[in-house]
C-alpha cells in the first residue's frame, strides 16, 4: 500500500519545489514548509512502516516487540518537525518585514544584499587585467 | 671575501653581513666536496602515509648547481649592498634573497617529487616578491604578475607530470623515478608525464613560447636580474632536464621537443636580442637565447653533450652575472641604459671597462677565457652527432649574434669618445665592481687552472650522460683549432657588431614582430577576466529563483548519477492491509493539500492548503505507529495556521500571485523533482531496511536509559546532544527574529470577541496547561514527552492571545517567552551536567529510585519549545491586531 503514500510524497515534493522557485516571498516560505514535510515523510518511509504497533516497550517486556514500528526515523522525524516549524516562524517574520519595506513581496525586485546583474552597483562587472 | 668591511659611516653597509650566509654554505660545500665523494644523501620521514619524505640528495650535478647559487649568490649580496645604497626599502630585499637562495638551495638537492615541486614553486614566489620590488609602478606590477603567472602555471603543470611520474614508477623519490622509468616505457601515460614535466621547465627556463616573461623581468633590480634571471632561477628548468635526461634520452618525444623548442628559442631569443635597445634587455634576451642553446644541449643524444652542457652552464653563469652588473653599474653611473646614449664609459668607469673586457672575452668565446671552452666543447657535441645541417647554421647564427651582444656590452659602450647623459658621470662604489671583477676573473682563471673545476664538471656531466669516458676538459690551443672554432662565428658576429643599428632600424620596422606569444599570454589574461566575470553572474545573478533553481538541478543531477551506479530494484507493495484505507485517505489529503497549495492564487488558500497536507502527514503517522509524530504534526500545523494567519496581513499590499504557468521551465523541474522522488522512493522500498541501528535502540532502551517510550528514549537520552542543539536553534530563532518583530509598527486595536469565549479562555489555558504537563512525565514509558507538550503549551497560549489578547496572555506567563525559551536550554544543559559528573557522561542521565535527571533535560526541552513558539505567536499577534481589514481584503 506504500504505493499510494509514494504518489502523495512525490507530489508534494513537485509543488514543494514549484512553490519554493516563486518569485512571492509568502509562496516560497509555503514550499519550504510542503517540501519539509515531504521530506520527513521520505526519511519516515526509511523506516518502512507497515505496522499500527507504535515502537513503546509493553509493560511486560525488556525490548521492543519485533512487530513495532522502528523507533529511528521517528525520533528523527519529530525533532525535524519541530525545528522546521521553527525555521518557518523566522521565515515568515523575515518575508512578512521584507514585504512591508519594500511594499511588494516579489524576491527577484528585493536586492538589499546582493545588487542585480548589469544594474549600476553590480560589483561583478568584469575588471579587465592588462 | 668582503664580509669583513662592515664599518661604514654608511647605515646601508650593514647589511654586508648577509653575505656570510651564502659565504658558509660555500665554503662548507667546496670542503665537502673535496673530503667526502659524492653523492650525499639524507632523508627525514614527513608524511610516511602517502610516501613523502623530506629526502635530499646532493650529486655532483646538485653540487655544480650549489656552487653557483652560493658562489654567485655571496658576491650578489655584497653587490646589492652597493646597488641599493639608497633604496630605502632595501631590506625587503635582503629579506626575500636568502628566502630565494635557500628555495634554491632546496629545490636542486631535493630527491623527492613533492619536495621539489614546493622548493620550485617558492623560487617561483620569491621571484615575484624580488621583480616587484618596486610595486608602486604599473609597469613592475605587471612584469612582476607576468612572471609570477607563466612560472607557477608551469609549475602546475610540473606538478601533474611528476604525480603522473610518481604513479607509472610507483615511488616519489626522483632518483627511484630516473633509474626505474626505462622499465615503464610503453606506458601510455609517459608522453603526457613528459610533456607537463616539459611544460613547467620550459616555463621557468623562458623556452619558446614562455620566453617573453624574462626580458619582462628585467623591471626587478639588478642585482635580482643577476641572480635570479641569469646564473640560478632560469636554470632551474635546465636543471631539471639535464636531471631527467638520463631516464628520458632514448624518447623521440623528449630529444625531439628538447632539440625542437631549444634551437627555436635560441635562434628567435638571439634575432629579438636586435631589437632592443636597452643594455639590460639585450643581456636577458640573449641570456634566453643561451638558455635555448642549453636545452638543445641536453637534447643531443652525443655523450659529449652533457659534458659541453656542464661547460657552457657555468661559464655562462661567469659571464653574464658579470655582465648584468655591469649594467647596473652602468645605469648607476649614468642614469641610463640606453646603448644609443653611452659612449666611452671607460675614460671615467676604468675598472668597469675592466671588468667589461674580461667577461665580454668570455662571452665572445674568446681564446684565453673558460667561455672558450664552453664552444669548444659544443662544437664536439654537435660533431658528435648527426644533426641536421639547419640547427647547425642556426646555432653559427646564435653564436655570431653571441659575439655582437658581448661587443656592444663592452666595445660599443666603453670605448670611442665619451658620451653619457650625465655631466658627472663617477665610477661606482667598490662594493660594485668587486663581486662582478671577481667572478669574471674566475671566469678567465678557471681556463688556467682546469684542476680546480674540472672533476665538479666531469662528475656533473657523467650524472647527466652516463656515457661519458672524456677525462680531461681542456680545450685545444692548435691553430688550426682556434681558427675552425673562431672562424666563421667571429667574422659574422663581428659582421653584425658593426651592422647592429641598420640591422636594430631594419627589425624595428618588422611590427608582425611585436605580436609573439606575449601578445596571446594578453588576450589569455584578458579572456579570463572577462570569463570569470561573466561566469560568476551567470551561476549568481543575484536572483533567488535561480539560485533556488541551480541548486536543485544539480541536487538532482547528483541523485540521477547515484540512481545511475546502482542495480535497479523497484519494489511496489499493493496488497491490501489493516491501515491500508487510513493510509489512503491520508495520502488523498496530502495529494489535495499538496495539489491545491500549488494552484491556489490567495495566499490564505495556499496556507489552508499546506495546513491540509500536514494533517494529512499526521493522520498518516497516527495509523503507521508513530502516535508521537502524529501528536506533533498536529500540534505544529494548528500553530503554523496561526502564525501565517498573523503575517498575512502584512502582505495586503503586494499583488496576487502568478498564475501557474508562467514559468514551463520551473515547471519542468517542479515536475522532474518530483518524478525523481518518486523513482528514489521506489528504488528504496526495493532495498532492505538497514535495522541495526533500530534494533540496538530496541535493546537497549530499557536496560539502559529505564524508558519505555523508545523514540523519546533516543531524543532525550542517546541522542541528548543533537536534542539541545535543536532546541538551542529554535530558542535562538525566536531571538533572531525579535529585531525583525520590533521593526514592524501596528496600532494596537483590541479585538471583539464572544463573551463565552472570553470567560472559557482562562480555564481551558490552565487544563491545557495541567495536560501538557501529564504528556511531559509520563513521555519516557509512553508517547508524549517534552516536545509535544511544549506545542500543547503553546496550543494552550495561543488560544488566550486569540480569545483575549497578547498583552493579557502575557500576564499569565511567569516569565517573558524568550526568557522561558533561554531558561529551557539552561535547564537542558544543566539536566545533563549530572551524567558528567557523577554518571557514565554528559547528557547520559542518572537514575535514583524512579527520579532522573531525564526529567530536567526533558523539562528544558518543554520550556525551551513552549517559549520560542508562544514567543512567536503573541508578537504576530500582536502586529496582526492593527490590520484586521487588510487580513480581510486578502483573504477575499
Amino acid at each position: 500500500m506504500n504505493l499510494v503514500l509514494i504518489i502523495a510524497v512525490s507530489l508534494s515534493v513537485s509543488a514543494g519545489v514549484w512553490l519554493l522557485l516563486s518569485r512571492d516571498n509568502f509562496r516560497i516560505l509555503v514550499g519550504l514548509a510542503i517540501l519539509g514535510s515531504a521530506v520527513n515523510l521520505i526519511i519516515f518511509l526509511g523506516g518502512r512502516p507497515g505496522t499500527l504497533i507504535p515502537p513503546v516497550i509493553s509493560m511486560d517486556a525488556e525490548i521492543l516487540a519485533q512487530g513495532a514500528a522502528s523507533p529511528l526515523p521517528q525520533a528523527l522525524v519529530l525533532t525535524a518537525i519541530v525545528i522546521g516549524f521553527a525555521l518557518l516562524c523566522f521565515g515568515l517574520v523575515l518575508g512578512a518585514r521584507l514585504s512591508r519595506a519594500h511594499g511588494h513581496a516579489d524576491v527577484t525586485r528585493q536586492h538589499a544584499s546582493e545588487p542585480l546583474a548589469g544594474s549600476s552597483d553590480d560589483p561583478y562587472k568584469p575588471k579587465v587585467m592588462d | 671575501m668582503s664580509t669583513t668591511h662592515t664599518t661604514s659611516d654608511n647605515g646601508g653597509k650593514a647589511w654586508l653581513w648577509m653575505a656570510i650566509l651564502p659565504l658558509s654554505i660555500f665554503l662548507a660545500l667546496v670542503w665537502g666536496i673535496g673530503n667526502h665523494s659524492l653523492p650525499w644523501a639524507y632523508s627525514l620521514p614527513w608524511v610516511p602515509s602517502i610516501g613523502i619524505e623530506l629526502a635530499f640528495r646532493i650529486d655532483a650535478l646538485s653540487a655544480q648547481m650549489l656552487v653557483l647559487i652560493t658562489g654567485i649568490g655571496t658576491l650578489v649580496f655584497v653587490y646589492a649592498v652597493g646597488y641599493l645604497d639608497h633604496e630605502p626599502n632595501r631590506g625587503r630585499i635582503f629579506l626575500v634573497l636568502p628566502v630565494f637562495m635557500l628555495a634554491m638551495i632546496g629545490a636542486v638537492t631535493a630527491d623527492n617529487i613533492i619536495l621539489l615541486f614546493l622548493f620550485w614553486e617558492l623560487t617561483s614566489l620569491t621571484s615575484f616578491l624580488l621583480v616587484g620590488f618596486n610595486h608602486k609602478d604599473a609597469d613592475v606590477r605587471d612584469s612582476a604578475r607576468q612572471a609570477l603567472l607563466v612560472t607557477m602555471g608551469g609549475g602546475l603543470a610540473l606538478l601533474g607530470g611528476l604525480l603522473l611520474l610518481g604513479q607509472i614508477v610507483d615511488t616519489w623519490s626522483l632518483s627511484g623515478i630516473i633509474s626505474q622509468v626505462s622499465a615503464h616505457t610503453s606506458d601510455p601515460r609517459l608522453p603526457w608525464a613528459i610533456l607537463l614535466v616539459l611544460l613547467g621547465a620550459f616555463t621557468k627556463s623562458a623556452q619558446f613560447p614562455f620566453h617573453f616573461w624574462l626580458p619582462n623581468a628585467m623591471s626587478a633590480p639588478t642585482p635580482v636580474s643577476a641572480y635570479l634571471h641569469s646564473a640560478t632561477m632560469v636554470k632551474l628548468g635546465i636543471y631539471l632536464m639535464a636531471r631527467l635526461d638520463p631516464a628520458f634520452n632514448n624518447l623521440l618525444l623528449w630529444e625531439t621537443l628538447l632539440i625542437g623548442v631549444g634551437t627555436l628559442t635560441a635562434v628567435w631569443a638571439a634575432v629579438l636580442t636586435l631589437r632592443e635597445r636597452d643594455l639590460k634587455r639585450i643581456l636577458a634576451r640573449s641570456t634566453v637565447s643561451a638558455l635555448g642553446t642549453m636545452t638543445l644541449l641536453i637534447g643531443l643524444p652525443s655523450p659529449g653533450s652533457g659534458l659541453a652542457l656542464m661547460t657552457f652552464m657555468f661559464a655562462h653563469a661567469l659571464y653574464k652575472a658579470p655582465l648584468f652588473m655591469l649594467a647596473g653599474n652602468i645605469d648607476h653611473a649614468t642614469g641610463t641604459r640606453v646603448i644609443d646614449r653611452l659612449m666611452g664609459l671607460r675614460r671615467v668607469m676604468p675598472w668597469s671597462a675592466v671588468v667589461a673586457i674580461l667577461a665580454g672575452i668570455s662571452m665572445a668565446g674568446l681564446p684565453l677565457a673558460f667561455g672558450f671552452v664552453a664552444k669548444d666543447m659544443i662544437s664536439i657535441a654537435k660533431e658528435q652527432t648527426d644533426l641536421f645541417i639547419s640547427i647547425s647554421y642556426a646555432l653559427v647564427i646564435v653564436n655570431a649574434i653571441t659575439v655582437a651582444v658581448a661587443g656592444v656590452a663592452t666595445i660599443r659602450v666603453f670605448w670611442g669618445p665619451l658620451k653619457s647623459p650625465r655631466k658627472k658621470t663617477r665610477e661606482v662604489s667598490w662594493t660594485m665592481i668587486l663581486p662582478p671583477l671577481i667572478i669574471a676573473l674566475v671566469g678567465i682563471e678557471f681556463e688556467f687552472f682546469p684542476h680546480i673545476a674540472d672533476p665538479l664538471l666531469l662528475a656533473a656531466a657523467q650524472n647527466v650522460s652516463p656515457d661519458l669516458v672524456v677525462t680531461e676538459l681542456s680545450a685545444s690551443y692548435e691553430p688550426a683549432d682556434i681558427f675552425s672554432a673562431l672562424g666563421i662565428t667571429m667574422v659574422i658576429g663581428i659582421v653584425l657588431f658593426f651592422a647592429w643599428d641598420r640591422l636594430h632600424q631594419a627589425l624595428s620596422k618588422i611590427h608582425s614582430l611585436d605580436f609573439g606569444p606575449e601578445a596571446g599570454y594578453r588576450l589569455l589574461l584578458r579572456g579570463l577576466s572577462v570569463v570569470a566575470a561573466w561566469h560568476t553572474r551567470l551561476i549568481q545573478p543575484g536572483r533567488l529563483d535561480i539560485y533556488l533553481s541551480l541548486t536543485l538541478s544539480a541536487l538532482m543531477i547528483m541523485v540521477v548519477f547515484a540512481a545511475w551506479h546502482t542495480e535497479q530494484r523497484f519494489a511496489m507493495d499493493l496488497h491490501w492491509s489493516e491501515h491500508a484505507l487510513a493510509w489512503s485517505v491520508a495520502s488523498l489529503i496530502i495529494t489535495i493539500g499538496a495539489t491545491a497549495a500549488a494552484l491556489m492564487r490567495q495566499r490564505l488558500a495556499v496556507l489552508m492548503a499546506s495546513g491540509l497536507l500536514g494533517y494529512g502527514a499526521a493522520i498518516l503517522f497516527l495509523f503507521a505507529g508513530a502516535p508521537d509524530l502524529a501528536f506533533t504534526q498536529f500540534s505544529v500545523e494548528t500553530a503554523l495556521v496561526v502564525v501565517a494567519a498573523a503575517v498575512l496581513p502584512l502582505y495586503a499590499k503586494a499583488p496576487p500571485l502568478e498564475p501557474l504557468w508562467s514559468n514551463p521551465l520551473k515547471l519542468l523541474l517542479a515536475v522532474s523533482a518530483g518524478i525523481g522522488t518518486f523513482l528514489l522512493l521506489l528504488h528504496m522500498q526495493g532495498l532492505p531496511e538497514s535495522r541495526q541501528l533500530a534494533d540496538w535502540f530496541a535493546t537497549n532502551s530499557l536496560p539502559e536509559a529505564h524508558g519505555r517510550n523508545v523514540v523519546n528514549v533516543i531524543i532525550v537520552d542517546f541522542r541528548a546532544l543533537d536534542t539541545l542543539g535543536e532546541i538551542a536553534v529554535v530558542a535562538f530563532s525566536l531571538l533572531a527574529a525579535m529585531p525583525l518583530l520590533q521593526g514592524i509598527t501596528w496600532q494596537r486595536r483590541k479585538l471583539p470577541a464572544s463573551p463565552m469565549l472570553t470567560m472559557s479562555a482562562k480555564p481551558l489555558y490552565w487544563l491545557m496547561l495541567v495536560g501538557a504537563f501529564w504528556i511531559l512525565l509520563r513521555g519516557h514509558n509512553e508517547p508524549g514527552g517534552g516536545f509535544i507538550a511544549g506545542l500543547v503549551a503553546v496550543a494552550a497560549s495561543s488560544q488566550l492571545a486569540i480569545l483575549l489578547d497578547p498583552s493579557t496572555a502575557r500576564r499569565y506567563q511567569f516569565l517573558s517567552p524568550l526568557a522561558l525559551a533561554l531558561t529551557g536550554v539552561g535547564l537542558a544543559l544543566f539536566g545533563g551536567m549530572f551524567g558528567a559528573l557523577w554518571g557514565p557522561g554528559f547528557l547520559r542521565h542518572l537514575w535514583a529510585g524512579g527520579l532522573s535527571s531525564v526529567m530536567i533535560f526533558d523539562l528544558g526541552v518543554f520550556l525551551a519549545v513552549w517559549g520560542a513558539l508562544m514567543g512567536y505567536i503573541y508578537s504576530l499577534l500582536e502586529v496582526k491586531a492593527g490590520a484586521t481589514n487588510k487580513l480581510m481584503e486578502s483573504a477575499s
